[in-house]
């Protein structure tokens, strides 16, 4: 009896303290996404409004099947892979920028978790330091390190010179190649603090284990700590994944505008080309095909609780 | 993005402004002086404003901070300002609703679209005597026949700049930028219509086209130009001028005579095919909140003595016969530079041969689809 009541009560507490949350999550999250679902299903009128009706011509339109515009010199209805291949570069600079943040910030989360106690949270201090500064501020910085006449050319060139080598400037601002490290800048520090986490975690004495049982350096690390650290990977991997596919501010500055990402296109819409429903329908396609490829990974290779714990 | 920064700035600009003038340390008597020393003329008419402040959307570097300054001091009205660097961005914020400004700056295509979307407010003539000061030549265009919606603030050119130290062929067309020896030596603004527009102009169509097969042709020809873009920049190109990234550029007079003002070895040049032509506006949204205090702002900052401050600080084509006579007299070092530019002081014959931009309604998927493919290639 005491018991069930005991339960009740907190059970009905536990609503109350759930509800500013729920209300946040509704008033924030589930109807602006249920207008956006309404709006994509609509189409624009001449000056750019929204027509509220039932079409799937947005939807079709993104995977390539155009039935109102014409394809290059086709008229409509025509096949039109534009936005396929837009979402599909999206989608390969998403994965290429988790993995070389993987790559890049695995060692580096390995060696802090690894560091005496004392010099840890020193480490961790530097890695989250960048982000105390305006994402759009550091991109700037980027701009002045690798322009023509940039700090890195500047540097280079006097090394060359050094040497007596001719010396060319390199071509570096405002290609693909700056979008990608403009990237991996900005999402390594979300890469590092979940696998940190998570090696953090593992027992040391199960190196001391595996050194026993005859496993030498890379087989311990290949069997034993990736295996233990795969949570924070994961974790790793959606919070650089996710925000990767959507942003188009790091393609704006360091791809001088020339790199069209979903996010890019999405932001267009509502702007330049007033087609708030085709924007609509890319943000939902973009929200799915995130969601699934996430859901695919973690029902892969398990779910990523360091989330929470970081 | 450098809009942030720069606004950021001007805010920190005004609050310290605001706090050097603020408390009792106004003195009652005397002229009435910026903090910058500048002594603000008394308002002709003074009109009755009963709001206390005055809501801005504008585009940014556009507003002498002194006419700002001027204009609450005088008034004793606060002035907010929010500022934007495209017209689509305005106009997006504007219909999504919730702002609530008392006046805006549309570039003339928009006002006609904004107009049909019963977004602006008729003016009341009766209480404007600015409009007595432009020159005809910039009223009563086709966007807004008979100024019914929009006083005129100022207007320029999209055309083309060189380098002249990097580049010794002569440039004389649009057609000339797509010329191999320019690969990736060109910054343009990031603007479709004005982009696609150039195109268009290179293959003798118009400039506002809706015919999907000139726009076509104009999506292959712009294809071939894109490898010549280095990047595309409506924030400040002239920033990858000066700092030696390119040395061509398809840019704003505003922009063209900063860079030609840093450097003198940048050239504005009127091509062949002529430029295009724009003019930004004075427009009041139908929901203004301060509409009082936004007729107080369009008399008050029209004034010859008050306006001729963009020529100084912002050298743009100036459609203000009243403040270009003002400065005749008052200011001659100024309006000489000013009437000896080309680039501010368009010769007529380049005026003639210019195109205007119009909204092109059910087309713009078709420029949009262009720009995006084209940009993505």
């Amino acid at each position: 009896m005491a018991a069930e009541f005991v339960s009740t009560g907190s059970r009905r507490r536990g609503f109350w303290l759930m509800l500013p949350s729920l209300l946040w999550m509704l008033g924030l999250l589930i109807i602006p996404l249920g207008l956006v679902l309404v709006v994509s299903f609509g189409r624009r009128d001449t000056d750019g409004n929204v027509i509220y009706t039932f079409t799937l011509d947005n939807y079709l339109r993104l995977i390539g099947f155009s039935r109102t515009y014409p394809c290059g010199s086709t008229p409509p209805p025509c096949f039109d892979p534009l936005y396929l291949t837009i979402l599909w570069r999206s989608i390969v600079l998403g994965l290429q920028t988790t993995l070389l943040t993987i790559l890049i910030g695995y060692p580096l989360a390995y060696f802090i978790a690894r560091a005496p106690a004392s010099r840890r949270n020193v480490y961790l201090f530097l890695v989250l330091v960048p982000l105390w500064t305006n994402f759009v501020i550091r991109l700037y910085a980027w701009i002045i390190i690798l322009r023509t006449q940039g700090v890195l050319n500047t540097v280079l060139g006097w090394l060359a010179g050094l040497v007596n080598l001719p010396f060319q400037p390199l071509e570096m601002l405002y290609t693909p190649g700056a979008v990608l490290l403009g990237m991996v800048y900005e999402f390594l520090p979300f890469m590092i603090l979940p696998i940190y986490t998570s090696l953090e975690k593992i027992n040391p004495s199960l190196y001391e284990a595996a050194a026993d049982l005859g496993a030498n350096t890379w087989r311990t690390l290949w069997r034993v700590i990736i295996p233990l650290s795969m949570p924070g990977i994961v974790a790793g991997t959606i919070l650089v994944f996710v925000p990767v596919m959507g942003t188009f501010i790091v393609s704006d500055i360091l791809g001088g505008r020339q790199v069209i990402l979903v996010g890019n296109l999405i932001q267009r819409q509502f702007l330049d080309a007033r087609d708030p429903a085709f924007g609509s329908a890319a943000s939902i396609i973009l929200m799915v095909l995130t969601l699934a490829i996430t859901l695919y990974y973690t029902r892969r290779f398990g779910f990523g609780e360091e989330i929470t714990s970081a | 993005m450098a809009r942030f920064r720069i606004g950021l700035l001007l805010a920190l600009a005004l609050l310290l402004a605001g706090c050097a003038g603020g408390g009792s340390g106004q003195p009652a008597e005397g002229p009435i002086r910026t903090a910058s020393g500048f002594v603000c003329p008394a308002p002709q008419p003074r009109m009755e404003v009963t709001s206390r402040e005055l809501n801005l959307f504008v585009w940014t570097e556009y507003i002498p901070e002194e006419m700002i300054e001027c204009f609450q001091r005088v008034y004793g009205i606060r002035v907010n300002r929010d500022e934007y660097s495209a017209n689509e961005e305005m106009y997006a914020k504007l219909r999504a609703g919730g702002a609530n400004y008392d006046l805006v700056m549309p570039t003339d295509y928009f006002v006609g679209l904004m107009v049909r979307q019963g977004m602006l407010q008729r003016l009341d003539k009766s209480k404007l005597v600015a409009l007595s000061y432009f020159d005809p030549n910039y009223l009563n265009l086709s966007f807004d026949p008979g100024n019914e919606y929009t006083v005129p603030y100022q207007a320029g050119t999209d055309a083309i700049i060189v380098n002249t130290d990097k580049v010794k062929e002569p440039v004389t067309a649009f057609a000339d930028l797509w010329r191999p020896e320019f690969a990736r030596r060109i910054v343009s603004v990031d603007d479709s219509r004005t982009v696609i527009g150039i195109t268009l102009l290179t293959l003798g169509y118009d400039i506002n086209t809706k015919d999907p097969a000139q726009l076509e042709e104009a999506r292959v020809k712009l294809a071939q130009l894109i490898p010549n873009i280095k990047v595309f920049d409506s924030d400040s190109p002239k920033t990858a001028l000066i700092g030696g990234d390119v040395d061509l550029g398809i840019v704003w007079t505003g922009e063209a005579a900063l860079a030609h003002q840093e450097n003198p070895a940048f050239e504005y040049i009127y091509p062949v095919e002529g430029p295009i032509l724009w003019q930004d506006n004075w427009a009041i949204p139908v929901n203004a909140p301060h509409p009082d205090a936004a007729y107080a702002w369009l008399n008050y900052t029209l004034q010859p003595d008050l306006f001729w401050l963009t020529l100084r600080d912002f050298p743009y084509n100036n459609p203000h016969k009243a403040a270009l006579e003002w400065a005749r007299t008052n200011q001659p070092e100024l309006y000489e530079t000013y009437m000896g530019s080309p680039i501010t002081n368009i010769p007529p014959e380049v005026l003639k041969r210019g195109h205007r931009v119009e909204d092109v309604g059910e087309a713009t998927p078709l420029y949009d689809r262009i720009w995006t493919e084209v940009k993505g290639q």
